[in-house]
């Protein structure tokens, strides 16, 4: 008797467990999103450009400006004599700048016309066709500017510091640890240990991002922790090896991370590195081509010392690198042609791996930069009807490609064949989880193929109930909102375009990964960022996830040390 | 900077995008999850085909019909109490579809959308079904039938409890056959619960249906007379009886079930408001159902196809298609002055209800004809149930009313014999309905199957 009334309170407790983790998860992605809309920089004028003719002052606002006859210049002249888009005017470490791109005549700092990017401080002249405009400092500006919706106002409640949220999703972790160290199969400790071994690597990244290289904010990597480390756990009692290659490739992506801030920090770098990048990216591709080994119908592992290595996803983050630039740089067609070729290679390869999945994505996350840097609808059109005829010529030269999505819509006539298993599997083990979940290890999903890599949103589903799959969906949604947000303060059009479409990616990516395995679009194979289990997949998120962190000024901005505190105190007592 | 500021816009369109499939996805699940969830792979409920861990199904007198024992679903030990009760508690398969083991799967699994299958097997809470039936007078009806195709189905016509559903051709649920190329003819239909889910030709029982039409469109119904001389002509084709019943009343032709007085009934109320009262008792309705098990829908519609054939239709030949759970809430309706109380079959205990936060679809009480007609009814049944009774037909000995069929089905076949009707009595108010298809005679061959389920119930 008392042998059974001792099982049922664990089982209670267990439970309780269960149903407290959904609405835990939901606080911390929203704790996440509510600490990315704080600090924000008081919107005022970087400077001030007079046109002398007239005395008219315009306002600097961003790091980039166009400057030009055009409507969509950052700073419109209206002159005949000046070009549509004329000049940039450009902020760095090293001061202003003014890059003539392609006028008609010409650029002139002083008098003398300028080449290439030219140095200006204040009080000097640019001219422009017949205007004249001269650098004044930003203080000589005086107007309201219209708020925000994302960031919050600076009177609003502070949100969490950035180590309560690590201790909230430590805990959060921890609790899956102590479900899984009780699911029904196996009962033993070693969830606890892979749980420890896991918050010393986060925490240790959380204390060199703040003590060591002073970066102010921490959501976005709190918030890919949370994920990533969600999917470390729910390997646990899966395969404890996978779990370890997991947990070690999370901390490599937290180094790739770091250095793709610091290495980004001068978006002028990345330019000089352009045409390594691109050709490190095909060499990648190439090699994968020619020494690929096929696994699931897709070419697109290699095996390096008995490593397995995803090539492609490596290539995400070079692609994003190519994709973006520098306004000045982004307005020369060079840059732009350069673009398009590097995709047309890209999504070619992987189409010949047969990755068709990858092939998409890059395809889907080429059309956003597209569209970000040109604005121009006609060259989406273009590309949609380039892919829709490449499409047809793969059909009619290999018609057993289509028959590997051929059972899309109608799984349920497949439950027992490889058009469907997967996807029906994943859909009744995400109902059979409920709202809250059969608890970590408990799940049936793992024994089918792939349920930890492609379909680990399936597992979350059954293991830790619908709620918190859901709030992981949010979480990426809210990692593009916020990345979207970010653009309007971010110091150069390269941060803009590279964190949109590096979030635009994980968000197609997510979407063809969900509905993929949940039968809504065709099933092809591709990873839930940070959640699925691959060394490669991992660390390219990370690597993503650092262009989203670029973009937000803040990153680089100094943090504030005690005596800035000082000052204000002092200020605040006269 | 601006400008690009405005494209990133596109950003925000791809995550509504990804939201609103998210949200798709959510409803889908809402909408399907108990059907997801009932996989024969599913893993949380897999062996002896997803029912290893599920509830008990007792009967009305809490017999065990169906249990687990090391993680085997077992049934009644007696062979015929459980070859009677295949097509209510069903098998380990989900063949038999309108089963409580296949429509209540997930009530028996311990499933719910907000727990899942997950709870742990300490916490779970009764998920046992109930049964409003008698497994006696089910195995005592099953036997009457003696291996003949047919239904037969009992019901309390106050409160709507069934208490006796089975139907033949049926099988053992502890030994299911297999059913190949060589015996499929014997196992015709047999995933059919004929009481709910087939339909047949009613022949003289669709009187009843035919005087109410008359009681509520003919006035002077009961002031005619009708002379049968044996063969009633209707442009050319002869509508006939079995001998000429001479001059007689309305009542008098009921009892006698007078084909040549019903043919021209038929024709003198018409075609749309013979349909018309049809639909009134429930012909032509798929939406009805008992305990969310829904019942076949019967068929009549003599529109358009010429007297000759409305004739027909009006002594339950031509195209008329009846189901046997409506024909026993048709006698209900007369019995209880109109109104057909709803079936169930599941006992609404509540536990279920509040456990599972699922609602036991006791649908509403059918308002069929009017208290007057079916007063009216009420006589005519009486009436022909007296000459049943002159002839040796009882029903463990109490009042009833009752109306017999015999169905012709065509060239070489035996007709489709019907008996159906209620008791007059306080303590056992059953309404009922017995088909026999190929029984011939429905007095010789369908009377003695109600007899056999009703003597199990009194007793």
């Amino acid at each position: 008797m008392i042998g059974i009334s001792l099982q049922i309170i664990l089982d209670v407790s267990v439970l309780a467990l269960r149903a407290l983790l959904p609405i835990y998860a939901l606080v911390i992605v929203y704790q996440c999103f509510a600490s990315a809309r704080r600090h924000r920089r008081p919107e005022k004028p970087l400077v001030t450009l007079e046109i002398k003719e007239t005395g008219q002052k315009i306002p600097v606002l961003f790091w980039e400006n166009s400057i030009g006859r055009s409507k969509g210049s950052d700073i419109r002249v209206s002159d005949i004599s000046v070009s549509r888009d004329h000049c940039v005017l450009l902020r760095r470490k090293e001061g202003w700048f003014v890059s003539d791109i392609g006028s008609k005549f010409g650029t002139f700092v002083n008098g003398e016309e300028t080449e290439g990017r030219t140095k200006v401080v204040i009080d000097d002249e640019i001219t422009v066709g017949h205007t004249t405009l001269v650098l004044k400092r930003g203080e000589e500006f005086q107007e309201k500017l219209r708020p925000s919706w994302f960031f919050s106002k600076a009177s609003d409640k502070g949100s969490l510091k950035p180590y309560k949220l690590m201790i909230l999703i430590t805990f959060f972790h921890f609790f899956m640890a102590v479900e899984a160290c009780f699911s029904n199969e196996i009962k033993d400790y070693t969830p606890l240990l892979i749980f420890g071994a896991m918050e010393l690597v986060m925490w240790l990244f959380f204390c060199i991002s703040s003590y060591a290289l002073n970066r102010v904010n921490f959501e976005l990597e709190a918030l890919a922790c949370f994920l990533s480390g969600m999917g470390v756990m729910l390997l646990v009692r899966q395969e404890l090896r996978s779990a370890i290659v997991q947990l070690i490739a999370m901390a490599l992506g937290m180094i790739v991370f770091a250095i793709i801030v610091k290495f980004i920090e001068n978006p002028d770098r990345v330019d000089s590195w352009r045409l390594w990048i691109m050709i490190a990216a095909v060499g990648l591709l190439a090699v994968n081509i020619i020494f690929g080994r096929v696994q699931n119908g897709a070419a697109n592992w290699i095996n390096i010392g008995g490593i397995s290595v995803q090539p492609s996803e490596f290539v995400k983050i070079a692609f994003i690198f190519v994709g973006a630039a520098a306004l000045d740089k982004l307005q020369t067609k060079r840059n732009f042609i350069e673009f398009i070729i590097f995709s047309a290679v890209c999504v070619g390869a992987l189409a010949l791996m047969g990755d068709f999945g990858t092939a998409l994505i890059f395809f889907a996350t080429f059309l956003l930069i597209a569209l970000m840097r040109s604005g121009d609808f006609k060259t989406i059109i273009l590309a949609l009807v380039a892919a829709a005829f490449a499409v047809f010529i793969v059909l009619s030269i290999k018609p057993y490609v289509a028959d590997r999505f051929s059972a899309w819509g109608h799984v349920w006539q497949h439950t027992q064949d490889s058009g469907g298993y997967q996807q029906v599997r994943v859909m009744t083990y995400m109902a059979s989880g409920g709202l809250i979940g059969v608890g970590v290890g408990n799940g049936f999903l793992k024994y089918v193929f792939a349920s930890e890599s492609d379909l680990v949103f399936g597992l979350v589903s059954e293991e830790m109930g619908v709620i918190v799959a859901f709030a992981i969906a949010a979480a990426i949604v809210a990692l593009a909102f916020y990345a979207r947000a970010i653009t309007t303060r971010s110091r150069s059009t390269f941060y803009a375009i590279s964190a949109c479409c590096a979030a635009g990616l994980m968000v197609i990516q997510s979407a063809l990964n969900i509905f993929g395995i949940t039968d809504i679009l065709p099933l092809t194979g591709v990873t839930l960022p940070f959640l699925s289990a691959g060394g490669s997949s991992m660390i390219s998120c990370w690597g993503l996830l650092a262009f989203i962190k670029a973009a937000d000024e803040r990153t680089y901005a100094a943090k504030r040390r005690a005596p800035a505190n000082a000052l204000r105190r002092r200020g605040a007592v006269e | 900077m601006k400008r690009i500021m405005t494209r990133s816009l596109i950003v925000w369109f791809v995550s509504l995008a990804f939201l609103a499939g998210i949200i798709f996805l959510g409803v889908r699940l809402v909408v399907h999850n108990a059907e997801w969830v009932q996989q024969p792979y599913n893993g949380h409920i897999a062996s002896s085909g997803g029912l290893a861990k599920a509830g008990k199904i007792y009967d009305r007198n809490q017999v065990t019909l169906a249990y687990n024992e090391n993680d085997k679903r077992l049934y009644h030990p007696d062979q015929s109490t459980r070859e009677s009760l295949l097509h209510v508690v069903g098998d380990n398969t989900l063949n038999i579809s309108t089963a409580i083991q296949s429509m209540y799967r997930t009530n028996l699994t311990g499933y719910s959308f907000i727990l899942g299958l997950g709870l742990p097997e300490s916490l779970r809470g009764n998920s046992d079904v109930t049964l409003t039936l008698d497994s006696d007078a089910c195995r005592a009806a099953y036997n009457a039938l003696g291996g003949r195709k047919g239904a037969c189905v009992v019901y309390n016509y106050k409160t709507g409890e069934v208490l006796c559903d089975t139907s033949t051709p049926s099988y053992d649920p502890s030994n299911p056959p297999e059913i190949t190329e060589g015996n499929e003819k014997d196992y015709d239909g047999v995933y059919l619960d004929n009481v709910v889910s087939s339909t047949f030709t009613p022949g003289s029982v669709f009187k009843i249906i035919t005087s109410a039409a008359a009681v509520e469109s003919i006035p002077d119904i009961y002031s005619q007379t009708f002379t049968c001389n044996g063969s009633l002509d209707v442009e050319g084709n002869a509508i006939t009886c079995e001998y000429a019943h001479g001059t007689q009343t309305f009542s008098e032709a009921f009892a006698n079930s007078c084909n040549c007085a019903f043919g021209e009934i038929a024709m003198q109320v018409g075609s749309e408001k013979m349909k018309a009262t049809a639909e009134k008792l429930g012909f032509n309705n798929n939406s009805l159902k008992m305990s969310g098990i829904p019942i076949a829908e019967s068929h009549y519609d003599a529109t358009g196809v010429g007297e000759n054939y409305l004739a027909w239709s009006g002594i339950g030949q031509h195209e008329d298609l009846a189901n046997p759970m409506l024909m026993a809430m048709i006698c209900s309706a007369v019995a209880n002055g109109g109104t057909a109380s709803s079936p169930y079959i599941v006992e609404d205990d509540g536990k279920l209800l509040d456990k599972l936060g699922i609602a036991i679809n006791k649908a509403n009480n059918v308002d069929m004809v009017s208290a007057d007609t079916a007063a009216r009814l009420h006589e005519l049944m009486r009436g022909s149930a007296n000459s049943y009774a002159n002839r040796g037909v009882s029903l463990a000995g109490l009042n009833f009313c009752a109306k017999t069929g015999t169905a012709e089905v065509g060239e070489g076949k035996e007709p489709t014999a019907w008996f159906v009707g209620f008791i007059e009595d306080e303590a056992h108010p059953y309404a009922f309905a017995a088909t026999v298809v190929e029984g011939g005679y429905g007095i010789e061959a369908a009377t003695p199957v109600v007899s056999a389920a009703i003597s199990e119930l009194v007793n």
